[in-house]
């Protein structure tokens, strides 16, 4: 009976003991919470991208700011606890990478009123975070090059498969995207939504069935992460794959017409940089879209494909292997 | 008045191991009657119990309490006039509750159990009471939880569990097998007395041929899904066990034993 | 700093709700109720479209409830008169409650700050208004949480609830008592699936937004919270299960916050908690070995 009141007691102590020594600690130096949502190559690019662009702002790290980074394992219940980690530390600003830690993020810097930078998020405005003291950028898909890249191609294709997640908005809304501007190119969409990460092969084997003449990616989590197991499949099909970025050209899409997610990161940081200097506030800072798009060639993966790349396209992509 | 009509009870009807254990099987229990049920091991004691209480299905035939046929009713329902000891003494009360709260519970049955508190001041000294007859010092242990009691103080709890509230029918399933012979007299004694206090129906299967002659007003054994021998009153006064243990043997050669 | 403790505290007792409900089906029932991944979501859908409707937070608190409650009728119908087993009528149930959810909320739902929640509900600052918001989290929750366990212990006292207790611990008995054990095990699991959807509804609000991947995991949040809970407190009799299962939820969620503030390397999180786990589990057994009685109990 003693023991085991012991036992309680020590548990109990250890963790108050911990929350009383962290009160201890105080950095006269502003912190920069980087909450992300898992590790994932796109979202390791932003973070880079945005502590690139903090030190191109003039910041030194040590100096101006110091980094406490976070990430939750693509956990929402963790994400909501860095969140609040971040909020109660009192740090300077708060820079959530992907929707589920925005949001996050912007629920528990509520009290505090501590900006959030937001970063690879599609569609800001669907998520709710375009008010109050948040800004960041969006990593919205280019569709109209991407769609011009296809047909440079493939100038004979006719469809284009796309699978994608039913509960992300960003892949919802860039699925409706690309079906208003399809037409424009002469191309149908044939979309397969899928509800979890299993049925993502099964739905490109009813893609390739229904005898698509391509494929291409959206930033969609799911997709993404089985991406070598679709890939297995198309080729040996002979069903190229486009990518949405230059991670998934790199693991063998055909191309890309995509977000350089280091610049996007930079960009990010800038903002950061300007808040974090005073210079402006995070609620009178519009969200920024990225303009400028590179193009991204897999050339080998291209040849096996029986692709020939038009002189004009190989002169501005970037080859990646 | 308990009555099995007719009864037929195939197990793994239409398949290799079809067994046909009850073919036009009759039996009667009056009311006031007290009923040791011997046989050996598959003659359909247990079967005949467990018809009787609904816990398996019938294929023909009608079991029929008071003069109704309740063969639609389902296993709960037809409890509500039966009680029922176990062979496992840990059958008739759950375990990690308190005997005070066991005994709540069997004070409410046939109740409708809704949100009211379950326990009530006023009946403790009622629960005591009935403790108290069993003699085993039970009543000042109200509120040690059921698991820690020995198998043969738990056996002793069901029993008035079992009785606690008014049945028509008490049904007594090789109650005593489980305990050590010690123990086992002492619940087969507090089983007569409370019949006999209570004035209750009961029908006891056991393995035990001297409970069976000593104890109850009747006597029933059982072979091969039919009754082999039945003796009441006077009859049954004047077997002894040596009497029954001959026929046994008799059954047993003839079954190749 | 005090402010993480009050975090922390917050989660742990939002999350408690659930650990209530995991701890009516998993101890009491002896049920393991897989619905919780399912319903959890469920009453964080309900609430989220309810709140942008504009409907009172607190009315919407009160539709999840009744909305987990059928999800638990559902389970409990498949497992009892369908006759499916225990673990696969949860899983059927939770398999169908992600398209549901999603049928729901549309997609994942975001609630935007001028919206009001529990927290900030015109009602709720009247009372607590001149607190920040964190103080008024950690009260609000509280507060819920405590009505939820203080109705829950009474319900144990009641006949009703002896019955769902003697179901999970002698089922027998409760055919013996001429009582439906069926009709009392999908009781068990409408109440227990009730608090669950309450749980996810709570932090819905709490954390503004609903995904339909949030219940991912739950139960074992769930199972953890109320092994911690009830092992770290199995021999002091005085305190009641539901007590302990607080505990548990709030150790849980301190041990993570812990390991966040460490800065433990952020993949490793789940390996540290399944460790933390263990060693509470091999700390009760070794408590079990000194007392033999109770090693069955």
């Amino acid at each position: 009976m003693k023991k085991i009141k012991i036992t309680v007691a020590v548990i109990l102590a250890a963790i108050t003991l911990f929350f009383v020594g962290c009160t201890a600690k105080k950095d006269k130096v502003p912190v920069i919470g980087i909450s992300q949502y898992g590790e994932h190559a796109s979202l390791d690019n932003c973070r880079e991208g945005f502590l690139l662009g903090l030190k191109e702002a003039g910041l030194t790290e040590g100096k101006d700011y110091t980094i406490d980074y976070q990430n939750a394992s693509f956990d929402n219940a963790t994400a909501t606890q860095i969140a609040n980690n971040f909020s109660s530390k009192n740090v300077a600003l708060m820079c959530a990478i992907a929707t589920p830690s925005a949001t996050a993020c912007y629920a528990a810097a509520e009290d505090k009123n501590i900006p959030v930078v937001f970063n690879a998020i599609t569609d800001p405005g669907e998520a709710g975070l375009t008010t109050g003291n948040i800004t960041g950028v969006s990593d919205k898909l280019p569709v109209d090059p991407q769609l011009e890249l296809i047909r440079k191609l493939q100038p004979d294709a006719k469809t284009i498969g796309i699978i994608y997640t039913t509960s992300e908005p960003n892949s919802v809304s860039a699925i409706a995207e690309y079906k208003e501007k399809a037409g424009n190119y002469g191309f149908t969409i044939e979309a397969i939504g899928v509800a979890d990460q299993a049925s993502v092969t099964q739905a490109a084997d009813t893609l390739i069935n229904k005898n698509v003449d391509c494929i291409t990616n959206l930033t969609d989590n799911n997709v993404v992460g089985v991406l070598p197991s679709i890939l297995e499949k198309t080729n040996a099909a002979g069903i190229p794959v486009y990518g949405s970025e230059i991670e998934q050209v790199k693991k063998g899409c055909v191309a890309s017409a995509g977000i350089d997610y280091i610049e996007l990161g930079k960009m990010a940081g800038k903002l950061a940089a300007e808040i974090l200097k005073g210079e402006a506030k995070a609620s009178d800072l519009p969200y920024e879209t990225v303009t400028e798009y590179n193009t991204y060639i897999n050339s080998d993966a291209a040849t096996a494909m029986g692709i020939t790349v038009p002189s004009d396209v190989a002169a501005k992509a970037i080859e990646c292997k | 008045m308990l009555e099995l009509k007719h009864i037929s009870k195939i197990y793994n009807p239409g398949l290799v191991t079809e067994m046909c254990l009850f073919d036009d099987f009759n039996f009667t229990v009056n009311d006031g009657e007290f009923v040791s049920v011997i046989g050996s091991n598959g003659s359909g004691k247990t079967s005949m119990l467990n018809i009787i209480c609904g816990s398996i299905p019938v294929n023909a035939g009608e079991v029929l309490i008071n003069g109704k046929c309740v063969n639609k009713k389902k296993d709960f329902e037809r409890y509500a006039y039966i009680g029922r000891v176990y062979q496992n003494p840990s059958m008739g009360n759950c375990p990690n509750m308190t005997i005070l709260e066991n005994m709540s519970l069997a004070d409410n049955k046939g109740k409708p159990f809704g949100l009211s508190f379950a326990l009530n001041k006023k009946r403790y000294d009622f629960y005591r009471e009935q403790l108290a007859s069993l003699g085993l010092g039970l009543e000042d242990k109200l509120h040690v939880k059921m698991g820690s009691l020995s198998g043969g103080q738990r056996q002793a709890v069901s029993l008035i569990m079992a009785t606690l509230t008014p049945i028509d029918f008490l049904i007594l399933d090789e109650h005593t097998a489980a305990l050590d012979p010690k123990t086992a007299e002492i619940i087969m004694e507090l089983t007569d007395k409370v019949v006999k206090q209570k004035k209750l129906t009961a029908v006891m299967v056991t393995h035990n041929l001297r409970y069976a002659v000593e104890y109850g007003t009747r006597l029933v054994m059982m072979d091969r899904g039919n009754i082999i021998l039945d003796k009441a009153g006077e009859d049954k006064k004047n077997t002894s066990i040596d009497d029954i243990l001959e026929i046994f043997n008799k059954i047993s050669i003839e079954c190749g034993n | 700093m005090l402010d993480l403790i009050i975090s922390t505290l917050t989660q742990g007792f939002i999350y408690a709700l659930l650990s209530f409900g995991v701890y009516i089906t998993y101890k009491i029932l002896d049920f393991p109720d897989l619905t919780v991944d399912g319903s959890f979501p469920l009453g964080a859908a309900v609430t989220a479209v309810l709140l942008v409707k504009g409907v009172n937070p607190f009315l919407s608190l009160l539709v999840s409830l009744l909305v987990g409650a059928l999800a638990g009728f559902v389970t409990g119908f498949i497992h009892v008169r369908l006759k499916v087993r225990d673990l696969l009528s949860g899983i059927i149930t939770m398999t169908a409650l992600f398209s549901i959810n999603l049928q729901i909320a549309g997609s994942n739902l975001s609630i935007a700050r001028e919206i009001d929640t529990v927290f900030t509900s015109p009602v709720t600052m009247s009372v607590f208004g001149s607190m920040s918001l964190i103080l008024r989290k950690l009260i609000v929750s509280a507060i819920i949480m405590i009505v939820c366990k203080v109705l829950l212990d009474l319900y144990f006292k009641t006949k009703n609830g002896f019955l769902l207790r003697a179901v999970g611990d002698n089922s027998v008995l409760v055919t013996s008592l001429s009582k439906d054990k069926g009709r009392i095990k999908i009781i068990g699991l409408v109440i227990s699936n009730a608090l669950v959807a309450l749980s996810g509804a709570v932090a819905c609000q709490e954390q503004r937004s609903f995904s339909a991947t949030m219940g991912t995991g739950q139960i074992v949040f769930g199972l953890a919270a109320v092994i911690i809970g009830t092992t770290l407190f199995r021999r002091v009799s005085f305190i009641k299960g539901t007590t302990a299962v607080i505990f548990g939820s709030v150790i849980y969620k301190a041990c993570i916050q812990i390991a966040i503030s460490l800065g433990l390397p952020a993949n490793l999180l789940k390996l540290i908690t399944a460790v933390l786990f263990l060693l509470i589990l091999v700390l009760g057994n070794f408590q079990k070995g000194s007392v033999k009685k109770n090693v069955r109990a």
